[in-house]
């Protein structure tokens, strides 16, 4: 609670927070390169460019000066928005400031690469090129989500260990698994990713969405309430089963 | 320094007054020095509950406004040793509570209180909020049926997050469970959620089950905290409840199915 809710003097508080920000890290320095590699993914998951807002890590890059506006400029022609860059030498981080992006010391721990390869070996499967290009980032949740709450993974997938009650909200940008009751409502691919999928010890939630499709508690076969089920999207269905 | 319990439940009319009466002179007449709280300014009820009405003359908000001193606020009860209230005030608003002026309220008892027991208002709004913002623990009052289960629900969630505790990543707020107006027959024949239902949807210890009962409306009425009548179901099952709460290890009464006898039927006799 912010105790000073009822006071008006102030016109802002400052306050520290955690946000999910995509970090885009650069293996290439080369503008060409990074388009066409842009222009790839887009096609294959288009739901994730709107707008996002990404960190440029330059870290891996040895280049002492780089040509950072015509990166973010290739990244704003797709639907990114570069809003920081992190590590670099030091004119990187003057044109960082000229361009009115943050700057952000190297990180020591190198975080894991979302992606294994560039994508290089498009296959000609959609459906699988995008499920590899989910970020495999996810998030534990431990403990009962209660009503009113809601939890979400804005990357990768949700595992939820413990009760999701009535009233509460699980969301994930991959797929949600609740190992306990779901009594409340669960989204799975919320940016879009049909190849999501819902999981649960014990079916009763009050409504279930895979990218954008959803099922309301009185559209679900009661036989499969009360059961471990799975949920995947099937031509634009919900497909509910039992794993029992 | 005082152990700070708030007493609270989202939904109203579940019974938090009378817990929050009944577990407050249930301390107090195990030794502890007790002082219980009405923050439903407004809606004052807990002077009524404690049958002190008559004497109030300054309220929690004169306190918070420097209007009165503490001492001149807090009423003695005629009953119990150790036991004091400090009423609400009825003519203003829950808008009239400041964190600042709780906070020093509630240290300047600390002193010299073992249990401050916090009366909450219904809701989740800024009242309740004050009321558990600074507690140590928490005594949810559910009722067996699924609204007043959600909004116990939606209330630990506070607990989890909006507290000083959670604030200042201290050790959690320490929840316990009291279940109230609880009524086995009309559980046994399914109108009301079991004992069961309750516990596994919150995940939390259960601190009481008090069964329905007319000695708890009998005793708002007269204003004596329900207690003090120790030959009631109610009476007893606050009784373990306070047990529980100062840890010790009481075993759960008046859960099962209660036949009656052909005279209390004939005569259509209540439970007392």
């Amino acid at each position: 609670m912010s105790l000073n809710m009822d006071r008006v003097a102030s016109a802002f508080t400052f306050k520290g927070g955690m946000l999910p920000m995509t970090v885009m890290e650069l293996t290439s320095a080369d503008p060409e390169q990074i388009r066409a590699q842009l222009a790839g993914k887009v096609s294959q998951s288009p739901a994730f460019f709107q707008h996002t807002p990404v960190v440029l890590s330059v870290e891996q890059l040895d280049e002492p000066h780089l040509a950072l506006e015509r990166i973010c400029a290739v990244c704003r022609a797709h639907k990114l928005l570069p809003v920081a860059v992190r590590g670099g030498t030091d004119p990187v981080k003057q044109s960082a400031w000229a361009l009115g992006l943050g700057w952000f010391p190297p990180q020591e721990a190198r975080p894991r690469a979302v992606e294994e390869a560039p994508l290089a070996a498009a296959e000609p499967q959609p459906d699988e090129a995008e499920a590899s290009s989910t970020p495999a980032v996810g998030r534990i949740y431990r403990g009962t989500v209660r009503s009113g709450q809601q939890v979400t993974a804005p990357e990768g997938d949700l595992v939820v260990v413990g009760a999701v009650n009535p009233g509460a909200e699980v969301l994930a940008a991959g797929s949600v698994h609740v190992y306990g009751p779901l009594r409340g409502r669960a989204l799975g691919g919320i940016h879009g990713n049909r190849q999501a999928g819902i999981f649960c010890k014990e079916l009763h939630a009050e409504l279930l969405s895979l990218a954008g499709n959803y099922k309301r508690l009185e559209d679900i076969d009661p036989r499969l309430l009360s059961q471990p089920v799975q949920v995947q999207l099937r031509d634009d269905q919900l497909n509910i089963s039992s794993l029992g | 320094m005082a152990k700070i319990i708030v007493v609270t439940s989202g939904k109203g009319g579940v019974g938090k007054t009378t817990s929050a009466a009944a577990i407050a002179t249930g301390l107090a007449l195990r030794g502890n020095k007790t002082v219980v709280i009405d923050f439903d300014v407004g809606l004052r009820n807990l002077d009524l509950v404690m049958g002190c009405e008559r004497r109030v003359v300054y309220d929690l908000i004169n306190v918070i406004q420097g209007e009165a001193g503490l001492n001149q606020a807090l009423i003695r009860d005629k009953r119990t040793e150790n036991l004091h209230i400090l009423p609400a005030s009825q003519t203003r608003d829950k808008a009239a509570l400041t964190p600042e002026g709780v906070e020093k309220a509630l240290e300047t008892l600390s002193q010299e209180y073992d249990f401050i027991v916090c009366d909450s208002p219904a809701g989740i709004e800024h009242g309740a909020q004050l009321a558990m913002y600074f507690a140590d623990e928490a005594i949810v009052v559910t009722n067996p049926e699924v609204s007043s289960v959600r909004d116990s629900d939606r209330i630990l969630g506070l607990l989890a997050s909006k507290t000083r505790r959670a604030e200042r990543s201290e050790p959690p707020v320490q929840e316990h469970l009291l279940i109230t107006r609880y009524d086995p027959n009309r559980v046994t024949s399914g109108d009301m959620l079991t004992l069961e239902d309750v516990r596994e949807i919150l995940a939390i210890n259960l601190v009481g089950l008090i069964p329905e009962s007319e000695a708890v409306l009998r005793a708002s009425n007269q204003g004596v905290p329900v207690v003090h009548d120790m030959d009631s179901d109610a009476g007893k099952a606050y009784a373990d409840t306070v047990s529980r709460l100062l840890g010790e290890e009481v075993p759960l009464r008046f859960y099962g199915y209660q036949k009656k006898g052909l005279l209390s039927r004939m005569f259509g006799g209540g439970r007392r």
